[in-house]
């Protein structure tokens, strides 16, 4: 029956069709594919959807489909289908559903993935497929040959590294390190470290070394913070995503040690709807992002306009990054042409430039995949009745 | 030093909200010798119910205990009807069922509450903190630990001291004489199962602003309570409550002295129970 209709006669026709199909959707059409119907791609994302990390993996979902609702459910002028699968809480589940989307779906190319770790787990089935991951959230900080590799969102020791020396200049005495027991954790609590030690700052840790939380189990931080209050810190310095945050925030309040030891942090430990259950314990909290919904360029105000009238509330760095990787899609895909394979669509992802994004335009780092981004000091502020990460100032430009 | 007191009364909150979880979960495995891995879920339950109850006052804080003690009870009834047809079929296989229906419920409520973690403020009036030793420590796990106790009190005697408890002593013991005294074991499997689910439930409702609620709480609270279970003896209510005070000096005191060691030292401990005391702590006389 198709192959019919792709004599030469029929081709006017088919072409007439595709127009009227595609008119539903208000897609922008791009040029150089209008002789045919573009096929469609399948595109797979692998997030969170149970487990503590499910409310990120559910922004991140939104921010992918936030991008496609506005481009007429098109990447690269290619109708879309989205395979989604759960990566759960980490490594063991993220690798067999990684490897359902490769070998069993034949994705494309795959996006997402919450956390670090799943990423390294994920990495050796992308280079031996040659798949390529455009990842939007969690990056291990030592990734060798990222080759399949790409991140529209920071690597993971970033968020600790700009954090570093202002906070030596901030706080007047040492500081308390804690942070959760995994990947994810080693590298933003380490990123803290190296940088606020190599700024002269000292460790209010008796041993001098971040005390790591059993994760995910710890629920009670009370033996934890009753030691941080013992040790004489002039500040704490931690980071935690998920329910683990909201424990962590409320029992701060809870044991005394809010408004007495300032509380600075990654971005993530007051980002999106936890920050609704920490309620006024999170009054106060310094963090720091690649992204604040209040950033005043013209695609952050479309993006957290479009996203607040399709999902309700502010968008979050992981629903900003998702939507960015979609972005990248859009942009390889269409430059990858009629000859559009996971290789030729990584061989694209190289050569996208720069990204026009919510969060304002940035670049892959040629080397190590990962974006070139300015960096931001947020406190949790209450603004109205509702709490929400105010900008403070730019920390610094960091990447790669 | 003072710290370390405060860390140790908070085990002790720790222990018997744990207690009040796993003596539902001893229970139900001594009487019937089924392994309720759904016992988790009916926390998490127990947690939303207080999330969409707790007002902030007295009034929602009694709705939510209410509320979720029949809500449990029911739960209980059906889970003990879910039971009753693989009872003779081993453990796998009541494994596989209540954890798959855990699985299922888990899934229903990620999809109604979200996966969001969910406040549950206690009551205003225990909301703040007082200074306990020189530190700040909350109201409400002050009060949750009297609660607690009285209620585990309260259990005790009734499992000892009553009638009906004796009948559930003697059906963990040897069902198969009480069932040839005439007695109806399956309602008595029925009101223990009740009893344990409505205990979890409750558990979860004045657990939740200590423990909040959210996806992956009620994995947590099972894992804890099999080993609060394993580790106090199975079927055996004093080994439940000496297995949770145990399990929360660990998770709290334990994780204070050698934090380094935190991953490790509650299954440590576990080990070192069942290699000195195979039968748990307090171990059940059983009919062999």
């Amino acid at each position: 029956m198709r192959t019919s209709l792709r004599s030469t006669a029929a081709r006017p026709l088919v072409a007439l069709l595709a127009l009227v199909v595609s008119a539903g959707c208000s897609g922008s059409s791009l040029g150089g594919e209008a002789a045919g119907p573009a096929s469609t791609v399948k595109i797979g994302l692998l997030v969170s959807q149970s487990g503590v990390y499910k409310s990120v993996g559910d922004d991140m979902a939104n921010g992918f489909r936030l991008y496609l609702a506005l481009n007429g459910g098109k990447l690269g002028g290619h109708p879309v289908e989205v395979v989604t699968a759960d990566e759960g809480e980490g490594a063991d589940t993220a690798r067999p559903a990684a490897e359902r989307l490769i070998k069993q779906d034949k994705v494309l190319a795959l996006a997402g993935v919450v956390g670090a770790g799943s990423v390294a787990a994920v990495k050796p089935l992308l280079d031996a497929n040659k798949v390529p991951l455009v990842g939007a959230n969690g990056r291990p900080t030592k990734l060798a040959d990222p080759a399949w590799v790409w991140h529209t969102s920071y690597i993971s020791t970033e968020p600790g590294l700009v954090m570093g020396e202002y906070v030596h200049k901030a706080v007047d005495g040492p500081v308390y390190v804690i942070g959760p027991d995994y990947q994810g954790g080693w590298d933003e609590i380490g990123g803290f470290v190296e940088a606020y030690t190599k700024a002269g700052g000292k460790l209010a840790n008796p041993d001098g070394k971040p005390v790591y939380t059993p994760f995910p189990g710890t629920k009670n931080f009370q033996p934890y913070l009753s030691a941080i209050a013992e040790s004489g810190a002039k500040a704490v310095y931690t980071f935690y995503a998920g329910g683990a945050a909201v424990d962590f925030v409320k029992q701060y309040q809870q044991f005394g040690l809010a408004g007495k030891v300032p509380l600075y942090a990654a971005g993530f430990l007051t980002e999106g709807g936890v920050l609704t259950a920490q309620g006024d314990a999170a009054a106060n909290i310094y963090n720091s992002l690649n992204y604040s919904p209040d950033l005043d360029n013209p695609a952050n105000r479309t993006f957290t306009s479009e996203y607040q009238k399709k999902f309700g509330g502010q968008p979050t760095t992981f629903a900003m990054a998702t939507y960015d990787a979609a972005a990248v899609l859009d942009k390889a895909i269409a430059a990858a042409g009629k000859d559009l394979t996971s290789q030729t669509l990584n061989a694209a992802i190289a050569k996208v430039g720069q990204i026009n994004s919510p969060r304002g335009p940035w670049q892959f780092d040629a080397a190590g995949h990962t974006p070139v981004q300015k960096w931001y000091l947020r406190q949790v502020r209450k603004d109205g009745a509702t709490l929400s990460n105010v900008l403070v100032q730019e920390l610094a430009t960091v990447g790669g | 030093m003072s710290g370390y007191l405060v860390t140790a009364v908070d085990g002790v909150a720790f222990g018997l909200l744990l207690y009040t979880v796993a003596a539902g979960l001893s229970l139900v495995f001594g009487v019937l010798d089924v392994l309720n891995l759904a016992h988790g879920v009916l926390y998490l339950a127990g947690a939303y119910v207080s999330y969409l109850l707790a007002d902030g006052g007295w009034r929602g804080l009694a709705l939510a205990v209410c509320g979720g003690v029949a809500a449990g009870a029911l739960g209980g009834l059906a889970l003990s009807a879910l039971t009753r047809t693989l009872a003779h079929r081993g453990h796998l296989d009541q494994a596989l069922a209540t954890l798959g229906l855990a699985y299922v419920a888990a899934d229903l409520f990620a999809t109604a509450f979200g996966g969001d973690a969910k406040p549950a403020s206690p009551p205003a009036a225990l909301a703040g903190s007082v200074p306990v030793f020189g530190h700040a420590y909350p109201v409400y796990r002050l009060v949750f630990i009297a609660v607690a106790l009285a209620l585990a009190l309260a259990g005790h005697l009734a499992f000892t001291r009553t009638s009906l408890g004796a009948l559930v002593r003697a059906t963990v013991a040897d069902r198969d004489m009480v069932r040839a005294l005439g007695v109806d074991t399956r309602l008595v499997v029925g009101g223990v199962f009740a009893a344990g689910a409505a205990l979890a439930v409750l558990g979860g409702v004045l657990g939740a602003p200590i423990l909040g609620a959210g996806p992956g709480v009620d994995r947590s609270v099972l894992v804890l309570s099999l080993v609060v279970v394993v580790v106090g003896g199975v079927g055996s209510l004093p080994g439940a409550f000496c297995g949770a005070l145990l399990v929360g000096e660990v998770q709290t005191l334990g994780v204070r002295l050698a934090p380094s060691y935190a991953p490790f030292l509650l299954f440590g401990v576990m080990l070192a129970v069942l290699a000195s005391r195979p039968g748990g702590l307090v171990p059940t006389v059983r009919a062999t």
